[in-house]
Order: structure tokens, then sequence, then C-alpha cells
């Protein structure tokens, strides 16, 4: 088991591995070229849930045959009991809405510490539904609602009561029965605080842990539900789904760009999770061995992301032509592979060198499946105590010269240049929803979120040096008596300072920043797949798709569904 | 009603970002509100005093350094809130003692300084031990005391109830020692005094991050209020901004 010791010492000093650098990790564009991997919180999650042998049982199932009420699953894990409570209500169609704005769903759900009783499922019932209108207590810890799937949902259930299987082309295209808008945790709506969920509930002290779990939990329930529905509605032709078409349903998930400032506003977190993926890779790269068994099963996993791109749909044009050109970089990479695979290094330096950037980071992802006993154990260090902390006693010409080094990339940026200042951030007075402004609208403009760290950084900078040329032998803490104003930033700067990757390298501000790069890099790290921008703002993807099942708990567990394939055609009638 | 930390934390960083604080500044004043609160030391009282004077401080100068040599500091806060100028004083403090094994700042015409403790137990947390003091009402006398060992996680606080006549330079007053080199603690001579140990903090706290954070709905209301001066007219066009077809 590897220790927060041995990880440091990997990371900086005379033992440390060949990590790549900030400058090219932390590019906006590579961000947003990540993929799913080993280390992806439902890899996690799940790895977790089977290896513990978590106990999860339904405890109330009162569905009517339409699929409408109230289920309730108890969740055994080994250091609690918890309630899984959902609720299931008619919603018309022209009322399903994926926006933040919406009011109804069709699920809503909730995940609570300890057994409920009756009592308490009432006083979820009166709440619960109304997701941000309604109040929870401390009890709960997670939130979440969902629509089902309007191309998907009737349909298979028509399959399944006709004694049918449901068409995996249509899977292909839509891979889900329902799709979550939201899934809130972290104290929203008065619920439990992470400060508690981590302190007390180890089995979810993991970031995001609670909330893929209740994704991964409405996943189960779509497929029950739909069976359930059928099995009413047509008993004597009813068949139930096939198992590997179970495998293939995932959720639906639409996010937009409330994820972005989540990136910007925990630097310290973002930086952690980043650097365990890197030193995956470093330690991949360093002491992976190759034989011809690993190299089939590269050639396997590299064959496998193709075909499984082959099969993500979408009609976004740079979406689509990004995936073909990760199909043609993962032809030349299998190439590669087989006529001259001499190390995992030389095989990254050459994908540098002639893949695409989304190429790249596939080959990432595949290296890090090749050796779970290098890279699992690093699960367990993706928490970090975030804390943007001032060294009120460090000269200011040492803070100079760290701004030099770590942030020459905003130094470098001309903030005068024509839409170099262009877009601007800001919180609607709908539901506070980020929203991505323009210039032109100046009112809106006075009340823009401070997430230009390149910008704030260039003018601390501009007045630092002003600043060093009167009072040269200041400190910083003389230096923010002076200038309250920059104390967020001067603080920014050096506790990012401590951080191997650090703050994101790119102007936010730009006329053509493209906030889905975001929004991908931390879907990526939750570990979505199948990508589908609808816009430059929001995007479509699908969760736990490959997934294992809930009723496999305790079964043989290979811990393999990264970039899952669709069933063959001709196993579904 | 019951209200989650982070959730309090969120609305007071609006609400002090709707009243034109500054970027660092915002989060440190919400940071001392909550902090007072979590651990049982009424920082929502404090925040209810507080409230109706906070956006007046757009107005008034930024602090000022009036006097400094190398072990001590005046600081001029021109009548603002510890909210918004006392984690720079604390900071101040805090260099000069690394630099000189002890160091005194005092700050002169500023207010709220019970929000002080977070920012000392920051010190503490950084390794330098660190304390205060300061009087408050213009009749009944109160004086205040807190203090937080090198290392420690939560300070102690005494408060009580004076026979001192307070000069008007007092009133508004506060002292703050830092140390590098010696464990400060303070306690008051009154023994009237009312004295929270570290210990007592500890356990508030606990108490709060199981069950979250009572609040007025009165005040809560308030906050959400003074928050939404941050946010933007909801118009069709705001909408798009969103991706929204």
């Amino acid at each position: 088991m590897i220790t927060r010791a041995a990880i440091n010492s990997s990371l900086s000093g005379e033992t440390a591995l060949p990590l790549r650098s900030a400058k090219q990790v932390m590019d906006i564009e590579r961000l947003g070229a990540f993929h799913q991997s080993r280390l992806s919180f439902m890899r996690t999650l799940v790895r977790r849930i089977f290896r513990e042998r978590w106990q999860i049982e339904p405890v109330r199932f009162d569905l009517d045959p339409k699929g409408y009420g109230t289920v309730v699953y108890e969740v055994n894990a080994p250091h609690g009991v918890f309630s899984f409570v959902l609720f299931s209500s008619y919603l018309c169609d022209e009322e399903r809405n994926d926006r933040v704005i919406a009011t109804q769903w069709d699920l809503t759900m909730a995940l609570v510490e300890g057994r409920v009783d009756s009592h308490y499922v009432e006083k979820l019932a009166q709440n619960v539904p109304k997701q941000e209108a309604g109040r929870l207590d401390s009890r709960v810890f997670v939130l979440s609602r969902a629509n089902r799937s309007g191309r998907n949902f009737d349909y298979v259930v028509d399959q399944l009561a006709a004694g049918l299987q449901p068409d995996v082309d249509k899977i292909v295209q839509v891979g889900y029965l329902y799709r979550t808008t939201a899934v809130y945790g972290s104290g929203k709506l008065g619920m439990a605080d992470w400060e508690k969920v981590r302190a007390k509930h180890q089995d979810f002290a993991r970031p995001f842990a609670g909330e893929m779990f209740v994704c991964w939990m409405l996943r189960n329930f779509s497929l029950l539900q739909v069976e359930h529905i059928a099995k009413h509605k047509e008993p004597a032709t009813f068949n139930p789904m096939r198992t590997d078409l179970k495998h293939y349903f995932g959720i639906g998930n639409s996010t937009g760009l409330g994820m972005a400032p989540y990136l910007v506003n925990h630097p310290q977190l973002i930086n952690q999770w980043i650097t365990m993926r890197e030193l995956a890779l470093a330690r991949v790269r360093t002491f992976g061995c190759i034989n011809s068994t690993v190299q089939q099963r590269l050639i396997g996993l590299i064959e496998r992301c193709s075909q499984h791109t082959v099969q993500t749909i979408t009609g976004d044009q740079r979406q689509a032509d990004h995936n073909q050109r990760v199909i043609e970089d993962l032809a030349a990479l299998k190439t590669q592979i087989i006529d001259n695979l001499v190390s995992f290094d030389q095989l990254i330096g050459w994908s540098e060198q002639y893949c695409s950037v989304h190429g790249q980071e596939i080959l990432v992802s595949v290296l890090l499946e090749l050796h779970p006993e290098l890279v699992d154990e690093l699960e367990d260090f993706h928490l970090i105590e975030e804390n943007l902390d001032l060294d009120p006693l460090m000269p200011l010409q040492q803070l100079k010269s760290i701004i030099e080094q770590r942030y020459a990339w905003a130094i470098a940026i001309d903030f005068n240049a024509e839409g170099a200042r262009e877009t601007y951030w800001y919180r609607s007075e709908e539901k506070m929803e980020p929203r991505l402004g323009s210039i032109a609208n100046a009112q809106g403009k006075k009340k823009h979120m401070d997430l230009a760290v390149g910008f704030a950084v260039h003018r601390c900078y501009q007045l630092l040096r002003d600043y060093i040329r009167q009072y040269p032998d200041h400190t910083t803490a003389r230096f923010m008596v002076d200038q309250p104003k920059l104390r967020g930033t001067v603080r920014r700067i050096q506790t990012m300072n401590h951080c191997v990757y650090g703050d994101i390298q790119a102007n936010l501000l730009d006329r053509n920043v493209l906030p889905m790069h975001l929004l991908r890099c931390k879907l990526a790290f939750f570990g979505v797949s199948k990508f589908d921008p609808r816009s430059r703002l929001w995007v479509r993807n699908t969760m736990f798709q490959g997934a294992p099942l809930l009723d496999e708990i305790g079964q043989p567990f290979s811990d393999d569904w990264f970039m899952p394939l669709a069933p063959t055609r001709l196993s579904t009638q | 009603m019951y209200i989650s930390m982070n959730e309090l934390k969120a609305t007071l960083r609006r609400c002090f970002e709707a009243s034109g604080y500054f970027v660092g500044n915002y989060e440190d004043a919400a940071n001392m509100i909550l902090w007072l609160e979590k651990h049982g030391l009424h920082g929502l009282n404090e925040l209810t005093s507080a409230i109706d004077f906070v956006a007046a401080d757009r107005e008034k100068p930024l602090s000022k350094v009036v006097y400094e040599d190398s072990t001590s500091a005046t600081i001029d806060a021109h009548g603002r809130s510890a909210l918004n100028c006392g984690a720079a004083a604390v900071d101040l403090a805090q260099a000069k003692a690394l630099e000189s094994g002890i160091a005194t700042i005092t700050v002169h015409n500023c207010h709220n300084r019970m929000f002080i403790l977070k920012a000392l137990t920051d010190c503490g947390r950084r390794g330098i031990s660190a304390a205060a003091y300061w009087q408050n009402g213009s009749n009944d006398i109160t004086e205040h005391t807190a203090a937080i060992r090198s290392g420690q996680r939560y300070p102690s606080y005494s408060e009580a109830v004076t026979s001192l006549v307070s000069s008007s330079e007092d009133k508004q007053a506060l002292t703050i020692i830092c140390s590098s080199r010696v464990d400060l603690t303070s306690s008051l001579q009154s023994k009237d005094q009312h004295y929270i140990s570290e210990q007592q903090i500890a356990e508030n706290k606990a108490h709060t991050v199981e069950f979250g954070i009572e609040i007025t709905e009165k005040l809560w209301d308030q906050i959400n209020q003074l928050g939404t001066g941050i946010l933007v007219e909801n118009t069709e066009r705001s909408r798009l901004d969103a991706g929204g077809k």
C-alpha cells in the first residue's frame, strides 16, 4: 500500500518520477481531451462496492403498474447503513426539461444516513420532489432528479412487454433510460456538509462518491422499473431484458456551465486529481513491464477504444471531427505497438509527435488500464484539505519570481488584444445559474464572477512590480495591508506554488473560450463517456455504461468495463 | 430554521461580494462569521449587529499603517469592520513575529472585533501563537480576550464586564500580539469573566458539523437579499448565455 510520503517523494526531489509538465497538462485544450480512466470516480466507487460486497436491498417497493410510487433501498456498507429513497411521479412530456430551471421531474432521489421509517419517508416526500424549492436536513447527503429518455423509455417498455428485446442500434444512439439533470451534495438545501460526510461516513469519504452512488442506483432502478411496467402491461408476453443489454444501458447526464466555476474555485482539489492521474501515468511509464501478454492486452484495449469511439454518436461537428481523428490515431497507435513497442515511455513520446491531443489522452487512459497494481492504490489520495493560505512573511521579490515561473502563461497574455476580455461569467437571478455573457452587456459585466485567474494574476504582477520599486524589502503581509484588493489573488498564487500542476492555463475572458473543455475535464474525472456537446456551453454524456449491475454484487468481478462496446446485434431478439 | 455550513458560507460570500468587498476579503468575511457560529461563539448574533453597516465600508478609506517598526505597527482602519481588515492585521503581526520573535499590532477605529478569532486560529494552525484584546461598549464596558498556542486548532476566549473607564480611542481599538517563540495564553483578571475553553469550542464544532446551523428566517432572508446584488436580471437573451435554445 502506497503512503503519502512515498507519493511526495515520487513528485519531487531526487526520487521524482518523470511527470508531464504543468505547461503541457494544464493547457485547457488538453484538459478538455481527458477521458475516463481506472481512477475515475465511477470506477473507484464500483470497485469499492463490489470488493467490499455491499448489501443493497429494496426494503420498500411501492410502485403502481405504471411505475409511479416510492422505493427505498437499504444500503449496508462496511462502515454504516444508508437509505436510498426514490420518488417516481407522472410528468407530461411538455413539462420535461433538462435545464436547471425546471421545476418537475420524472424521478427524484435522496441518499440518507441510517434507516428511514415511514414518518421520515413522508417528510422526504414533502421535499425531495420539489428539489431546490424544498428543504432537507443533515441526515440527507445527496439529492438528485432524472427525466425519462423520450426516445428510449417507452420503446424499451413496449419491446419487453411484447417479449422482445430493445434494438442495439437504438441503444447505441441513446445509451440510457433516464437522464439525470442535477446531483446535489455538500450541504445544499440544508443537507449534510461535506465535512460531516468525510468525517462520519467513510464509505462515501471520497470526492463525489455519494453523488456517483446515487447515479449508479438510478441506473439500476431504471432497468428494474422498465421491467416492472412491461410486466404489468403484458404479463402473458413479457420477457425480462437480457443481461448484456442491461450492462449497455447507462444513465444519461446533461452538464452545463455550473461545473466550470467549480474547477476554477477548487484549484487544490483539481490539482490533486490531476496529480494522481499524472503520477499513475509516470509509474506505468517507469515501472510497467512489457511482454507479449501485455502487448496483446494493449492492442485489445486500443481496438476497444476505437470501436467505442465509432459507437459514440454526436451531432456536434467539432466533436465528430475529434472522434474521427481519435479513430485514426488509434489505428496508427496499433500499428506502432505491433511494429515497434520498445517502452511505454517511447510510445507516449511517439503519440505526442504523431497523434492529436485527444489521441494522446486516450492512450494515457489505456496505459492506466494495463497496470492496475501501479494505479489503483492512488485512488485513496484524491482528497485534500482545501485551504488557500497566505504566506505573510514571503518577501515580495520571491512572490514576483513565483509569478514569473508559475504564471508565465498569464503574464504572456495580451489582455489588450481584441477579444481578449470580451467574455465574462455571471450568475443569473434565475436559480443563480452560471452564464457566459458578452462584454456588450455592460450592466451584466458589473456583476461578473471572479473566475479570470489569468487576468487577476497578470494585473497583480503589474502592481507588484510597481510596489517593489518603492518598497523592495517589504513582506507580503505589508503589501496586503496596502493592497487589500489583491489579497485573494496573492493567496492563490502562494498556495498553488506548492502544487505540482496548479491553475488551469487559459484566458477565461477570451472571446473564443470554450467552457466545454472545463466541463469535459471534470466529467472525465467522474468517469463519463459518449460526450455529445449540444452547444459550446453544455454537453450530454453517459454515466455507468458497461458497469456491473446491482444484483451482480458478490459474483466474480473483473473491473473491466472501460470504454464499453455494444452487444452484438444478432443476439437481441 | 436549519442551514448547512456550506449554505451559510456561500450566502455570506454573495452578501459581502454584493456589498463591495474585494476578492479574498469576501471569503475572509464569510469564513470569519461561519467560524464563530460553527464553534458556538455566536457569529450570527455578531453579524446581526454588523449587517446594517456592512455596505458602508465601501465608502470608507482603506486601512493605513500609521506607524511601524520591526516589532510593532499601528493601523488606522478608518471605522471599517474587522470582517474586511482584521485578517490583514493579523497577517502583519504574524510576519513581524516570525522576523523578530514577538510583535504587537494595534488597530484603531475597527468594528466587529470578535470576528478576529478566525484569523487568530489560522495563526495557531501555522505554528504561531497569538492573542488579542479589545473593549466594547459606551456605558457598560466589556473587555474581551482570545488566545491560541502554537500548533493548536482552537483558541480560548474570555469576556467580562469591567469597571474601567474607556477612552474614546480605546473603544474601537484592537491589540494583537503574535509570537513565534513564546506560547501566549490570555485570561481576564475579572472574577466574573465568561471563559470558554478550547475543549468547549471543539465540542461546539462537533455539534454544528452533525446538525448544521440554526438561523432565524429574518436574518437568512436578509443576507440572501443582500446577495442578490450580484445576480443578473433574467431575460430571454440571458437564457441563451447558459446554452438555452
